[in-house]
């Protein structure tokens, strides 16, 4: 393995450590990861050989990484969603921002028990999907985007989410 | 159960038109094979990256053939990773020796000191000492011994708070796997199946951090230190 190819590696196997990592537009994307564009800034997300996604482990009825409550945090990022990917028409990034009001009571639709309950775990989802790059969670202005690991997903799977989200009821208006 | 039916079944373009992927990563490699082994190499390679637990060889051919096994080794060293051999017959990857270092010098691709310590401490509670005790194998990072929740609590030295954080942070990265309480057992928390994807020389160095750690005054300690320091004199980082 000559100096370079390894020095690609390491940045490669960096890139999956950190995650879901945004640099300027203007840096270049290393050779072996996959550029987001977003706005004044690109996400450098892995890249699988021949388009697969880990969804492949599915038809080899192998199991993937547990997540913690992995149906909560599938109903709040559908309830983001919702909110987010409004154009269903088109691609879910990069979205919209939808307020973080606006996911919770989305959410409340999906949730059980205690509502203040609900809407307490649900931010705690909110941050742990954006530290996985699913969101971006901006807590400062209170609102919620489609991250760009969204822009991963396969165009021709999006159909059965698309019609999930058609049939999810939207948010509430705030002072109703 | 076997593959067969889905070859090639997730060979498509990436994003086409919103995100150019740098999807030549792996062409030079892939190039030479045909349509079916080329899935298998694929299926196998996303199945040790991505499944929970080492996979078996008897489902993947690229695990069980030496020569495809071979090229799924250079796709992995790609991305600075490697095949490493769970049990017999099971497989999963890991971070190739000289990666790790790199990475383990990189402050920013370390976690923080309080999950440093809360992970040490369940490692020594699940793993140390069982292991003295004559109740786990010498070289299994696998226990069936939870470290306590209150043992935790009482000494880690954190507040519970940031003790939670830690070790929800701990489980979601795979590094710790809770055991629910059940009849007779106070559950608690054991090594996560990251603990698969130590090669041989992550698990060499463990064990010798486990001892520094665990009784850093004791003669295997002591042994430990002379014989890194000789190490360090010869310039051999393993």
């Amino acid at each position: 393995m000559s100096v370079d190819v390894g020095v690609l590696a390491r940045a490669r196997a960096r890139a999956r450590v950190l995650g879901a990592v945004a640099v300027p537009v203007t840096a270049p994307v290393p050779s072996g990861l996959s550029g987001v564009p977003d706005g004044d800034r690109v996400w450098l997300l892995p890249v699988w050989p021949d388009g697969a996604t880990p969804a492949v482990l599915e038809q080899y009825e192998t199991p993937p990484m547990p997540l913690d409550r992995a149906g909560q945090q599938r109903r709040v990022l559908a309830a983001a969603l919702r909110c987010c990917w409004t154009r269903l028409d088109d691609a879910p990034w990069p979205g919209e921002a939808a307020p973080v009001a606006d996911v919770l009571s989305v959410y409340a639709h999906l949730a059980r028990g205690d509502a203040d309950l609900a809407r307490r775990w649900a931010t705690g989802e909110l941050r742990r999907l954006t530290d996985t790059g699913w969101l971006l969670l901006d807590e400062d202005a209170a609102t919620v985007r489609t991250g760009p690991r969204t822009a991963q997903w396969p165009a021709e799977t999006l159909a059965s989410l698309r019609d999930l989200l058609r049939r999810l009821p939207g948010p509430e208006p705030l002072h109703a | 159960m076997f593959p067969g039916r889905r070859q090639a079944c997730h060979r498509r373009a990436v994003g086409a038109g919103r995100v150019r992927a740098m999807s030549d990563l792996f062409e030079g490699l892939l190039r030479p094979y045909d349509e079916r082994r080329r899935a298998e190499l694929v299926a196998a390679y996303m199945a040790v990256e991505h499944a929970a637990e080492p996979v078996p060889e008897v489902r993947f051919p690229a695990l069980r053939e030496p020569a495809l096994r071979r090229a799924l080794e250079e796709m992995l060293a790609l991305t600075g990773r490697t095949l490493v051999r769970a049990a017999p017959k099971e497989w999963t990857s890991g971070y190739r020796d000289d990666v790790h270092a790199a990475l383990a010098a990189d402050p920013s691709c370390t976690p923080p000191a309080e999950d440093r310590a809360v992970l040490t401490l369940v490692l020594v509670h699940s793993v140390a000492i069982p292991r003295a005790a004559g109740l786990l194998g010498e070289d299994t990072w696998r226990s069936a011994h939870p470290a306590g929740a209150d043992e935790l609590r009482r000494r880690s030295q954190l507040p519970v708070g940031e003790l939670d954080a830690a070790l929800r942070r701990l489980r979601a990265a795979g590094l710790v796997t809770q055991v629910k309480a059940g009849a007779g057992d106070a559950g608690g928390y054991v090594p996560g199946p990251q603990f698969h994807r130590l090669t041989p020389a992550a698990r060499r160095r463990l064990q010798e951090e486990l001892i520094l750690a665990a009784g850093p005054d004791s003669p295997l300690a002591a042994a430990v230190r002379t014989r890194r320091a000789a190490e360090a004199q010869q310039g051999d980082p393993a």
